[in-house]
């Protein structure tokens, strides 16, 4: 269970997420959705601390998490995994030992420093990248690959993290639509199938809806909508998303007409932007 | 409408579309700016050629044409010591080799306390970039100078040389490197739960050190380049060779000398760029 | 922890195992195929630091020699300079009192002549080589040579001219002219003329040749082609390329004086082969500072143009 509490970041003058309160219960694949600036990349960087709560607290099975610092803060990290929209993998290592980085946590400073992994540790790597469909790939330098290669990497490497819980932030904003359904099923898979906690910011609507256990909805900084995929009405998503509507609703389009996962037929969506789906109602 | 000719265009003509597009027609205050600039230009190189005296190039003496006929035709090529002059190469290539490796190795430390991301403190980072600014702004020959005066003629004064001033280029283009690195892949190694010097390890240094190699060894070749030059003063090297000759008036073997040090020099350039390119591999980010 | 870690990807189909041994052949392969030209790099770099000492003679005893005497020699060069007469002037006799700074730097109506002589040559050669290098450079360019003999003669001239150092040409024109800031002058240009001559080549060669054709297709010359095709896309890059040159010139001008051709490096030479007191300190001063300015100032200008040009 992952509970914020107040949650709040403040950037100078500006509230990016304005006290947050949420409860993420073991094992939920949760969608945030909202316009870019609503403040779900930010929300979601607090939770592993790659921002810093200004204020409220934040609690992974009872412990406030917002205040840990130095080691304890480090493997809070390690147990929260992170996968960024533009993969943040090391580009001149090999693609071993950039999912290999996911067990630096564990490793004695010197064979670290040294960059000697055990065999154990490689064969885990190598699974991790075998379940993705990656394990080919292992000795390439990891900047000669492809984006949706890469975000299957950056995903192995927070599995070798063993984490509690996945967070993703806009992990296929910069795929094409056929590589994020690649992504998407794996995010989905893990979660099913390890019953991990995935947190996912999503641009797109319909990716949200057809993936989601759960729909959160933001807008400058507050949570708008929590409920069910089926719950958010077409009003609903167009208040969430605001000028941005269009766009939003047209992405979902592409991806969803290569995705097959939503029930929303591309025809019935293709046109114009108005009616969204059947199913919404 | 009726159909316009080039030669239909009248003065009537040219003042109609004069008063619509006033400006298509040029603005005479900029030609007059552009026409002034070329008269400044032209003025200042008028008054140069008579402050520099350059009638002094057309009353060249007999002297000037005799030593450009001995620089063509080669006399006596048996007699040149050719082992002075290859000795005299090789020291400069040491001389390059050792003050470059001295340099990178003292720059790699001094290049984090110049990073604005790894020194975060404005004193020393300010204080240490103003020390390499000094270090650059004398010129090599004028280091070689100084330490030929402090050590005496030969090599050591010139890789004293060129350590000190490529001390200063390097930690420069390094701490430039070092604040150029790719935040976001600093920060996926961050997010798995690494400390500061694993950190380091796997975010920053895989990203700075083919870049450092590639510097240095550029540096290398700017360095064989000047430090020919470097023997003009006395500190070593295939220049005393070329001013010792010089001043003997062998001019053919000077221009001898300096041709056997340009095919060096490209060879160089050659394989470090092979060496460079190994290191940065064939992509181009 | 261990049995877990095996476990949470035991979800991997039956061809796991195969996959983990398939990695550990491709790599033991791959690091035996690495090791020998690790080695043989290791080894290399090794050999040529040996060579290298041994050929510049950078031995541990001369070092040991030479080093004491860098600080000694830096001691002597400092000024003798005391905070209670630092600003006094020169005494009614017209002698500057020692300790203060008109004593150190009692010469400087002679220095800042100098430097405003180096400055006006760098200046002169950095005009005669822009120009001499805008006439070959577009010849020069693989894309835009007329005829394929006269670019690879531009090539090989604006190669030579940028391969033989500034302060061989000043050495040997010194000797030709006279001894003077001419020979120094001729010298910078003819170096800086290949420099940029090869530096705008690189510009005409990266620009786009479709303005060419259509000056062509209008029944242009090979200069119209250039002047109305070309020039315009590359000229913005030609002035910072050039105004980057002249700070480098700069520097050139400060030294071709060490062998007779001019400007404050003739000073410079004096100073430090004959004295050695505070004056060697006093114009190394001058130098630094003059080059400092001269690059802050022609970077603002750089920025400038550039940003002027970008806007139009």
């Amino acid at each position: 269970m992952l509970e914020f509490q107040q949650l709040t970041k403040r950037f100078n003058n500006t509230v990016a997420v304005d006290s947050v309160t949420l409860a993420i219960p073991k094992g939920q694949m949760v969608g945030i959705i909202g316009r870019s600036g609503a403040g779900k990349s930010t929300l979601l960087r607090m939770i592993n601390r790659l921002a810093d709560p200004s204020g409220g607290a934040l609690l992974h099975e009872g412990r406030d998490v917002a205040r840990l610092e130095g080691k304890a803060l480090r493997a809070w990290r390690s147990d929260c995994a992170m996968v960024f929209q533009q993969f943040n993998l090391v580009g001149r290592l090999n693609v071993i030992t950039n999912v290999m980085t996911g067990r630096l946590h564990e490793h004695g400073l010197v064979s670290a420093m040294l960059q000697l992994f055990t065999a154990r540790e490689r064969a885990f790597a190598i699974r991790a990248l075998d379940r993705l469909g990656m394990a080919h790939t292992a000795l390439q330098q990891t900047d000669t690959l492809s984006g949706g290669q890469m975000q299957r990497v950056a995903i192995a490497r927070a599995l070798v993290q063993e984490p509690k819980i996945l967070l993703a932030d806009e992990p296929i904003a910069s795929l094409d639509p056929l590589n994020a359904k690649v992504v998407m099923d794996a995010l989905r898979a893990i979660n099913t199938e390890d019953g991990l906690t995935v947190v996912c910011n999503l641009h797109t609507l319909d990716t949200a809806r057809a993936y989601c256990d759960r729909i959160i909805g933001m807008q400058a900084g507050r949570v708008v909508f929590d409920g069910a995929a089926h719950e958010l009405t077409d009003q609903a998503a167009r208040e969430i998303y605001g000028a941005e509507a269009g766009e939003a609703f047209q992405e979902g389009l592409t991806s969803t007409a290569l995705g097959g996962h939503s029930p929303a037929s591309a025809e019935g969506a293709r046109g114009a932007p108005q009616p969204v789906r059947a199913a919404v109602g | 409408m009726k159909t316009l000719t080039f030669a239909s265009i009248g003065p009537a003509e040219i003042a109609a579309a004069r008063a619509d597009n006033p400006r298509a027609f040029g603005d005479p205050r900029r030609r007059a700016l552009v026409i002034g600039s070329w008269a400044a230009i032209l003025g200042y190189l008028l008054f140069s050629f008579w402050l520099f005296e350059f009638g002094k190039l057309f009353q060249a003496s007999d002297n000037a044409l005799r030593m450009l006929t001995r620089m063509v035709v080669w006399q006596d090529m048996d007699t040149w010591m050719y082992d002075q002059i290859y000795v005299g190469i090789a020291q400069t290539i040491a001389m390059a080799f050792l003050g470059t490796l001295l340099a990178t190795v003292l720059a790699l430390f001094v290049a984090f306390a110049a990073a604005r991301n790894t020194m975060p403190l404005w004193l020393p980072r300010q204080a240490t970039r103003r020390v390499l600014d000094v270090l650059r702004g004398v010129d090599q020959v004028i280091w070689g100078l100084v330490f030929v005066r402090a050590v005496g003629l030969g090599p050591l004064a010139g890789v004293l040389a060129i350590f000190v001033s490529d001390t200063g280029t390097l930690a420069k283009l390094y701490s430039e490197a070092i604040e150029n690195i790719d935040r976001k892949q600093v920060e996926g190694v961050e997010a798995t739960g690494a400390d500061g010097v694993r950190t380091i390890r796997y975010g920053i240094l895989p990203q700075i050190l083919p870049v450092f190699i590639s510097l240095s060894l550029y540096s290398f070749e700017s360095s064989t380049r000047s430090a020919t030059i470097l023997g003009l003063v006395g500190a070593g090297g295939v220049g005393m060779v070329i001013i010792e000759r010089f001043r003997a008036g062998l001019f053919d073997q000077v221009a001898f000398v300096v041709l056997n040090v340009l095919v060096v020099i490209a060879v160089i350039d050659f394989v470090s760029g092979k060496i460079r390119q190994r290191f940065i591999g064939e992509r181009g980010h | 922890m261990s049995t877990h870690a095996l476990t949470s990807s035991s979800a991997v189909g039956p061809e796991a195992p195969d996959a983990v041994a398939l990695f550990e052949r491709h790599r033991a392969a791959l690091i035996r195929q690495k090791m020998w030209t690790n080695l043989l790099f290791v080894a290399l770099f090794l050999a040529m630091l040996a060579w290298s000492i041994d050929v510049s003679r950078f031995f541990p005893e001369r070092l040991a020699q030479g080093i004491p005497r860098i600080f000694e020699y830096f001691g002597t060069i400092l000024p003798n300079l005391e905070w209670d007469k630092l600003f006094l002037p020169r005494g009614e006799d017209g002698r500057a009192v020692p300790g203060s700074l008109t004593f150190w730097y009692s010469d400087l109506g002679k220095y800042v002549t100098l430097i405003f002589e180096t400055i006006l040559m760098a200046i002169t050669a950095t005009i005669l080589g822009a120009a001499a290098a805008f006439a070959l450079c577009f010849v020069a360019a693989r894309n835009l040579a007329p005829r394929g003999w006269a670019g690879v003669l531009a090539r090989r001239t604006l190669e030579f001219c940028r391969g033989v150092p500034e302060i061989l040409y000043a050495l040997v024109l010194v000797f030709a002219v006279g001894i003077g800031p001419l020979a120094g002058v001729l010298a910078i240009a003819i170096h800086t003329a290949g420099a940029l001559g090869k530096l705008f080549a690189e510009v005409n060669e990266n620009a786009s040749m479709r303005p060419v054709d259509g000056i062509r297709s209008v029944g242009g010359t090979w200069v119209e082609e250039m002047r109305y095709g070309i020039l315009p896309q590359v000229l913005p890059n030609f002035a910072s390329y050039t105004l980057l040159r002249f700070e480098i010139n700069v520097r050139a001008s400060s030294i071709v004086g060490f062998v007779g051709a001019g400007g404050i490096g003739q000073e410079l030479n004096h100073v430090i082969s004959f004295y050695s007191d505070d004056r060697v300190l006093a114009v190394l001063i001058l130098v630094v500072l003059t080059v400092t300015c001269i690059d802050l100032i022609s970077e603002r200008v750089r920025h400038a143009f550039i940003g002027r040009e970008n806007l139009s």
